[in-house]
C-alpha cells in the first residue's frame, strides 16, 4: 500500500499537469483584466457554481479509471431532481425526498452496473441507453413543465452558509474527501486502480470483477442522486432539461484533469482542478462580457490546450 | 519618463478596465439563446435603443441554448459587476425565479420582457399577449378557409408558456367555428425540421388538410415545405413576423403571421429600464397589441431589424 | 481477443460473423415493419415508406464516415457541429454566388477540413479522440454562432433543393445518395487495402504498426472522411429545410452514434460494417416513424430509443458469445 502511494506521489510531481498550468494562467489573466474577479464574493461564486459539476465529476473519475464511462449521469441528475421535487411537493418531507433521489440514483447505477458487468454491454452504449431512459422518464413525468413549490428548507441548502462559507462548497468538499478516502485509503480504491490497469490481478486475488464494476456505477448513481439535492435547491424547482449535457462536461473535466481513458491512472485532484478551471473560464469570460459565441469557442480551446500540454509533457 | 509611465499606465488601465464608460449607464440584457432569430431581434432592439439614449448594453446568452443553470450562473456573475439595470428574458419562467430574487436582493432594477416570470419584483413587464396573438391569427386563418374544413395545430416546446398561451388562443378561435375540425395538435419544438417531419407524418394520416396553425414562423415554414414537397396545398399561418415569413407572405405562400415583435420589446424594455434609472415615470406593464401581418400590411416589416428605428414608449402606449 | 488478431491477418474469415449480425438485424427490421404495418394502416403507404427512407438517408450519411472512425476505436463527437458550420457556410456561398455547385463544394470542403483538423489533433497532438472532437465541437459551435449572428439564411434555388426534397423516378433523391455511399463505403471498407488497414488499426494497433500500416495517415484519412460526409449530410439538410440556422445538426451527433452502435459496430474498433450502420439508421428511423404515426407522446421517444439501443447491443453480445 505505501509503495503504491509513494509512486503515485512521485508520478504526480514529475509531470506538471496541463490543467494546473491552464488554471494558473486563466486566474492570472482574469485577475489582471477584470476588477471584480479576485474578490471573495466572486471566488465564492465560482466555487459554488462548480459544486454540482464536481459532484458528477468525482464518480466519473472513478468510472473512467475502470476504463468505463457514464453518459447517463446528467440525465440521471435531472430525473433524480424531478423525483426529489415531486416527492417534497406531495409529501412535504425533504428527508423523504432526498431518500427518494438517492434511491433513484441507486437503481439507475445498479442498472448500469449490471448491464455492463453481467450482460457485458460496453459502458458507452449502456449509459447511452440509460441516458435515453432517464431523459424520457423526466419528460414523461413532467410533461415539459417545471416542478415548483419547493420548500425553503431545501432552497437554503444551496443559498445557506456555515461560518461564512456557502453550504454547497462545504458539501462538495465533503464529497471530495469521501471520494479521496475511498480511492486512496481503502481496499475498494486499490481494486478500482486494479480494475483499470490490471484486471487479471483482481481475478487472481479472487475479487469479483463484476461486483466491483457494479459498485463503481452504483457510486456514480448515488452521487447523482446526491447532486440532485443541490440542483433542486439551486433552481428552487426541477426541470426536465436541467442537467442536459453535464455528463460531457464532467467527462471533459476529468480528462482535462489528467485522468487517462486508457490506462486507469486517475488523479482526483486533477479532476477538482479541471472543474474549477472550467468554472473560472466561464466566470471570467462573463465578467469580461466576452460575446457568448466567443465563450463557446473558448471552452473548446481550453479542453484541447490542456490536453495538448499534457501530451507534450507526459511520456508515452 | 514620468509622463511615459503615466501615459502607459493610463493606456493599460483604459485597455483593461471595463468600467471605463465615458458617460451613460450600463444595462445587462439576458436572452435565451444565440440561434433563434427572435432573440437576435430583441438584442438588436436593445442596442438600437441604447444608442439613442446614450447607454451601453452588454448581452448575456447561455453557451448551451436555453440552459437554466447557465443563465443562473450568468446572473450571479453579472451581479458581481453591478450593472445599473437589467433587462431580463428568463430561459424558463418558473425556474429562474431564484435568479430574479438574487437580482432584487442586490438592489439592481430589473425589467422583464417576453416571458412573464413567475416571481420576483420587476420595474415593468413588456410583452405581447401570446393568447391574443394566437386568437387573432387563428381567426384570420379560419375566416380565410371559410369557416369549415380540417385544421392542424403545430405546438411549440412542451411546457413553454409561449406555446401554451398561443395554442390556447388557437383553440378558442376554433371553438368559435364549429364547422372546422381539429385533426391533430402536435408539438414540433418551435423548430423547422421538426415541423417538417411532423407535418409529413400527419399528411400520411390525413389526406385532406385545409389549414395549419403554427405557433411560430419556423414551424409554419417547415409545414409549408412539407406541403410543397407533397404537392399539396393548405393555408398556413405562423407567429413572429420574421423576415422569411414576410417574404413568403409577399409571395402569397404564407397566409399571415402574427407580429410578435422582439425588436420592439427590446427597444421598449431598454427605454423603460433607462427611464427608471433616470427617475422618469414608467408604466408597470406594456402589452403590445396583436397585429396580424398579411398581404395588406406587410411592407413596413420588410425592413431588416438592424435598420429600423425604435418606436418611443409614448407611441406604443398611445396605440 | 483472438478473432480480432486473426482478422488483422486474414480479414475475410471473420466476415461470416458480420454477415450473421446483418442477418439478425434485417430480421429485426422486417419484424418491426410487420408490427408497424399491423398497428397503423398508413405505415405501408408509398409516401410513408419513402419518407422513412429519406429520413434514414440523412442519418446514414452522417453516420457513414463516422463508422470508419469508430472502426479505428476512435470517436468523433464533432459531426453535429460540423454539419452546422458546413451548412451555414455553404448556404452563404449559394446566396452570394447563386451557384449551388459552388455551395456544395464549400460544404463538403469545409466538412473535410474540419475532419482533417480532428485527425491532426488526434495523431500529431496525440489528444484522445473523445476530448479532441469534444473540444472541436465547442469551437465549431462558437464559430457558427458568431458567423450566423442569430440570423437565418433562407431561400435556395429550386435546383439545389432537389437534392434534399426532390424525387427521381418516384424515389427521394437522398435515397440515391444513400445507396451510392453505401456501395462506396462497403467497397472501400471490405475490398481495398486501405479499408483492411483501418480494420487492422482498430483490432490491434500494435500488430498493424508492426505489419507496416501507416497508422497516422490512415487515422487522418478516416477523420477527414467523417468530416466530409458530415459536410455532405449538411447539404442535404440544407436542401431539405431550405434554410440555415446556427443550431442545425446539434442534436444529430448522438443519434448518428446510436445508429452505428445499433448497427453492430464495436466501439473497441475492428468490427462492424457500413451496411450495419445503414440498418441501424433504418431501425431507429422506423421506431421514430412508428411513434409519430401512432401519435405516441413525443416525450417517450428518448426512452424508446434508449431501450432499442440496449436491446440491439445485448442481442449482439449474446450472439457473439455463441459464436466464440
Amino acid at each position: 500500500m505505501s509503495t503504491r502511494r509513494l509512486s503515485l506521489v512521485s508520478v504526480s510531481i514529475a509531470r506538471v499537469p496541463g490543467v494546473a498550468i491552464v488554471l494558473v494562467a486563466l486566474c492570472a489573466v482574469f485577475g489582471l483584466t477584470s476588477p471584480g474577479f479576485a474578490t471573495p464574493a466572486n471566488i465564492a461564486n465560482i466555487l459554488t457554481q462548480s459544486t454540482i459539476l464536481l459532484l458528477l465529476a468525482l464518480p466519473m473519475t472513478v468510472i473512467i479509471m475502470t476504463e468505463g464511462l457514464d453518459l447517463s449521469i446528467g440525465a440521471l441528475l435531472t430525473f433524480a431532481s424531478i423525483v426529489l421535487a415531486v416527492t417534497v411537493v406531495t409529501t412535504g418531507s425533504p428527508a423523504l425526498a432526498f431518500l427518494a433521489a438517492l434511491a433513484v440514483g441507486f437503481c439507475f447505477g445498479l442498472g448500469n452496473g449490471v448491464l455492463i458487468a453481467v450482460f457485458d454491454i460496453p459502458p458507452f452504449i449502456t449509459t447511452l441507453g440509460t441516458l435515453g431512459i432517464a431523459q424520457g422518464l423526466s419528460l414523461v413525468v413532467t410533461d415539459g413543465q417545471s416542478v415548483v413549490g419547493i420548500p425553503r428548507s431545501i432552497e437554503n441548502i444551496y443559498s445557506g452558509t456555515a461560518a461564512g462559507i456557502p453550504l454547497p462548497i462545504i458539501i462538495a468538499a465533503l464529497a471530495y474527501a469521501v471520494t479521496h478516502m475511498l480511492l486512496y485509503h481503502t481496499r475498494f480504491g486499490t481494486y478500482v486502480f486494479a480494475l483499470g490497469g490490471n484486471r487479471e490481478a483482481l481475478k487472481v486475488a479472487g475479487i469479483s470483477v463484476r461486483g466491483m464494476l457494479i459498485r463503481v456505477y452504483v457510486f456514480g448513481g448515488l452521487m447523482a442522486g446526491f447532486a440532485a439535492l443541490l440542483m433542486t435547491a439551486r433552481l428552487n424547482s426541477a426541470h426536465p432539461t436541467a442537467g442536459i449535457g453535464m455528463e460531457f462536461d464532467a467527462i471533459a473535466a476529468v480528462a482535462v484533469g489528467g485522468t487517462s481513458f486508457e490506462r486507469g491512472n486517475g488523479w482526483l485532484l486533477g479532476t477538482l482542478l479541471g472543474v474549477i478551471a472550467v468554472g473560472v473560464l466561464r466566470n471570467g469570460l462573463n465578467l469580461l462580457a466576452v460575446p457568448s459565441s466567443a465563450q463557446v469557442a473558448c471552452i473548446g480551446a481550453l479542453v484541447i490546450i490542456a490536453l495538448f500540454i499534457d501530451g507534450l509533457r507526459a511520456e508515452r | 519618463m514620468k509622463y511615459l509611465v503615466i501615459s502607459v499606465t493610463a493606456v493599460l488601465t483604459a485597455l483593461f478596465s471595463n468600467a471605463a464608460f465615458a458617460d451613460g449607464e450600463t444595462i445587462a440584457v439576458f436572452t435565451k439563446n444565440l440561434t433563434n432569430p427572435y432573440f437576435q431581434a430583441v438584442r438588436v432592439g436593445t442596442e438600437t435603443a441604447a444608442k439613442t439614449l446614450g447607454v451601453k448594453v452588454i448581452q448575456y446568452v447561455p453557451t448551451k441554448p436555453d440552459s437554466i443553470p447557465e443563465q443562473l450562473s450568468q446572473v450571479e456573475d453579472v451581479i458581481v459587476k453591478k450593472p445599473d439595470a437589467i433587462v431580463f428574458i428568463p430561459v424558463d419562467y418558473k425556474a429562474l425565479v431564484p435568479a430574479v430574487e438574487k437580482i432584487n436582493a442586490a438592489g439592481i432594477p430589473v425589467t422583464n420582457i417576453t416571458d412573464r416570470s413567475a416571481g420576483g419584483n420587476f420595474v415593468a413587464f413588456v410583452g405581447a399577449d401570446d393568447y391574443s396573438i394566437g386568437l387573432a391569427i387563428a381567426r384570420r386563418l379560419l375566416t380565410a378557409i371559410g369557416g369549415k374544413g380540417n385544421v392542424i395545430i403545430l405546438e411549440g416546446v412542451k411546457g413553454s408558456l409561449t406555446s401554451t398561451n398561443r395554442v390556447r388562443g388557437f383553440n378558442d378561435a376554433l371553438k368559435e367555428n364549429p364547422d372546422v375540425k381539429l385533426l391533430a395538435s402536435q408539438p414540433a419544438n418551435f423548430q423547422r425540421l421538426n415541423a417538417l417531419q411532423v407535418m409529413e407524418n400527419l399528411m400520411q394520416s390525413f389526406p385532406s388538410i385545409e389549414g395549419v396553425l403554427a405557433a411560430n414562423d419556423p414551424m409554419a415554414v417547415g409545414a409549408l415545405e412539407a406541403l410543397e414537397g407533397a404537392n399539396r396545398k393548405a393555408l398556413v399561418v405562423g407567429i413572429n413576423g420574421s423576415k422569411e415569413a414576410v417574404e413568403l407572405i409577399k409571395s402569397s405562400k404564407l397566409l399571415a403571421s402574427g407580429d410578435f415583435n422582439g425588436f420592439i420589446q427590446g427597444c421598449i424594455g431598454t427605454q423603460i429600464a433607462v427611464r427608471n434609472l433616470r427617475k422618469q415615470p414608467t408604466p408597470k406593464e406594456v402589452m403590445l397589441k396583436p397585429i396580424v401581418i398579411d398581404k395588406t400590411n406587410f411592407t413596413p416589416y420588410e425592413m431588416p431589424v438592424e435598420q429600423r428605428a425604435c418606436p418611443t414608449l409614448e407611441q406604443i402606449i398611445s396605440n | 481477443m483472438n478473432t480480432a488478431t486473426d482478422k488483422a491477418v486474414r480479414p475475410r474469415l471473420a466476415l461470416s460473423r458480420e454477415v450473421m449480425q446483418t442477418f439478425y438485424r434485417l430480421l429485426a427490421v422486417a419484424l418491426l415493419g410487420v408490427m408497424l404495418a399491423t398497428l397503423s394502416d398508413v405505415f405501408l403507404t408509398t409516401n410513408n415508406i419513402l419518407n422513412v427512407l429519406r429520413q434514414t438517408a440523412l442519418l446514414f450519411l452522417m453516420a457513414s464516415g463516422l463508422t470508419l472512425v469508430i472502426l479505428t476505436a476512435g470517436l468523433d463527437l464533432s459531426v453535429g457541429a460540423n454539419v452546422g458550420l458546413s451548412a451555414c457556410l455553404a448556404a452563404s456561398v449559394i446566396k452570394l454566388t447563386g451557384s449551388p455547385s459552388l455551395g456544395m463544394a464549400t460544404g463538403i470542403g469545409c466538412g473535410a477540413m474540419i475532419g482533417l483538423a480532428n485527425g491532426v489533433l488526434v495523431t500529431a497532438l496525440r489528444i484522445p479522440s473523445f476530448i479532441a472532437t469534444y473540444g472541436m465541437m465547442w469551437m465549431l459551435t462558437g464559430v457558427t454562432y458568431y458567423y450566423m449572428g442569430g440570423e437565418t439564411i433562407h431561400g435556395f434555388p429550386p435546383g439545389f433543393r432537389q437534392l434534399g426534397s426532390g424525387y427521381l423516378l418516384g424515389v427521394p433523391v437522398p435515397v440515391y445518395v444513400m445507396v451510392l455511399f453505401l456501395l462506396i463505403g462497403a467497397l472501400f471498407a471490405q475490398r481495398t487495402i486501405w479499408g483492411q488497414q483501418i480494420y487492422a488499426i482498430g483490432a490491434n494497433p500494435v500488430a498493424a504498426r508492426l505489419s507496416g500500416v501507416p497508422i497516422e495517415r490512415r487515422l487522418v484519412l478516416v477523420y477527414a472522411v467523417s468530416g466530409a460526409m458530415a459536410g455532405l449530410a449538411s447539404l442535404i439538410i440544407l436542401a431539405r429545410i431550405n434554410s440555415a440556422q446556427g443550431d442545425i445538426g446539434e442534436e444529430l451527433t448522438l443519434p448518428a452514434i446510436a445508429a452505428i452502435l445499433v448497427g453492430g459496430t464495436s466501439l473497441f474498433g475492428g468490427f462492424g460494417t457500413v451496411a450495419g450502420t445503414l440498418i441501424g439508421a433504418l431501425l431507429l428511423t422506423l421506431v421514430l416513424n412508428g411513434m409519430n404515426l401512432l401519435q405516441i407522446n413525443s416525450s417517450w421517444q428518448p426512452l424508446v430509443t434508449g431501450l432499442i439501443i440496449l436491446l440491439a447491443v445485448w442481442i449482439d453480445t449474446r450472439t457473439r458469445r455463441i459464436g466464440e
